[in-house]
């Protein structure tokens, strides 16, 4: 009788505490990667707890952020809508350059074909110029050099009819180099210009 | 439509290979009109810009102190300057508080608060140069780290 009593207690107690809390929040993290801290907001009610792929889900109600009593897979079906908003992922292609300059090799002047296809294949394409060079010269000269390298073909895209408000440039330096190598090495594959479609 | 391509591709070659390159483009500082664009977006979906709302259709740019608002059966797909993708249920309100990219080292600022609804976060590059990066408040919480995708409801989920 006495645990009658208490599943009963357990079934109602939600239901009666759920018109009298505010609403509840949810948070959650997929992947096996990486890890969110959760900082209660309320000062009366310091709280702190991990969210990750120990504790994949947390829940908030007004008490103490702690693990959620639903599963990620059931606060996925809980928000479907939001999940099928997400957008296509950018398409990367890589123009490269002749060493020291701005001026592209022979082969990728064949790729900027392929990025104008790709553009037409978007509802609303924008585009990411983003410079890399390797690792000859100093970083503040690769830093120039890089951004450079992305301003031209910037340019040239806006020439050619690409909405200038739609076509970011920036250049990344030697900080990411395609294929690793030991400062002052010259390394073709490392001086390039990726475009992202977006 | 097919013969429209190629002198397209030549011209395209033709210009890339100029080698006069305007002085006036080499800046440090880059020029960042907007911090995040619509994709996708399906029913009721606003932005609001100060005093001015806009029918968040796609195409429509999202700026530092906007909020973007659904409604009954809305939802939304935005894309940010570091990648970042931000998307949102119906009934869902979220304002963007913060956007510093530097695209050069990914350092920056990239902060939301979700007042209500539900939406997920995919963080880009601005993730990757530091955990602190990334801020997401609630009504109720912070969160701060490097997940790949954070997924948030306040209230009754839908």
């Amino acid at each position: 009788m006495k645990s009658f009593i208490i599943s009963a207690a357990l079934i109602f107690l939600p239901i009666l505490s759920g018109c009298a809390t505010p609403p509840r929040e949810y948070y959650a993290v997929s992947g096996d990667k990486g890890a969110m801290t959760v900082t209660s907001r309320d000062a009366g009610k310091p709280g702190k707890t991990t969210l990750d792929a120990a504790n994949p889900v947390v829940m908030h109600d007004g008490d103490q952020p702690r693990a959620g009593d639903i599963s990620a897979e059931q606060l996925r079906s809980r928000m479907t809508q939001a999940l099928a908003a997400q957008p296509l992922p950018p398409k990367r292609f890589t123009l490269y350059f002749i060493e020291g300059s701005d001026i592209l090799t022979t082969e990728s002047k064949a790729v900027v074909t392929s990025i104008f296809d790709e553009i037409k294949q978007r509802p609303d394409p924008d585009l990411i110029v983003v410079g890399h060079t390797d690792r000859v010269g100093s970083i503040a000269d690769n830093d120039q050099l890089s951004i450079k390298r992305a301003n031209t073909v910037r340019q040239q895209l806006i020439k050619l009819g690409i909405d200038a408000e739609n076509i970011q440039a920036s250049g990344r330096g030697e900080r990411s180099p395609l294929v690793p190598t030991a400062d002052e090495v010259a390394e073709p594959r490392n001086r390039r210009v990726e475009i992202m479609v977006r | 439509m097919k013969h429209f391509k190629h002198p397209l591709a030549v011209l395209a070659v033709g210009a890339l290979t100029g080698s006069a390159t305007p002085a006036l483009a080499e800046q440090a500082v880059l020029f960042q009109p907007w911090a995040a664009g619509i994709k996708v977006s399906n029913g009721p979906v606003q932005i609001v810009h100060g005093e001015k709302t806009y029918n968040g259709r796609v195409g429509a740019k999202l700026r530092v102190n906007d909020l973007v608002i659904t409604g009954e059966n809305g939802s939304v797909g935005l894309v940010f300057l570091d990648n970042s993708t931000l998307t949102m249920g119906p009934d869902s309100e979220v304002e963007l508080k913060r956007y510093n990219y530097d695209p050069t080292t990914y350092m920056g600022a990239f902060d939301v608060f979700v007042k209500k609804g539900t939406v997920a976060l995919q963080p880009g590059d601005l993730a990757e140069s530091g955990p602190d990066n990334v801020s997401v408040t609630t009504p109720k919480a912070e969160l701060k780290g490097n997940a790949k995708q954070l997924l948030i409801s306040v209230g009754d989920a839908k």
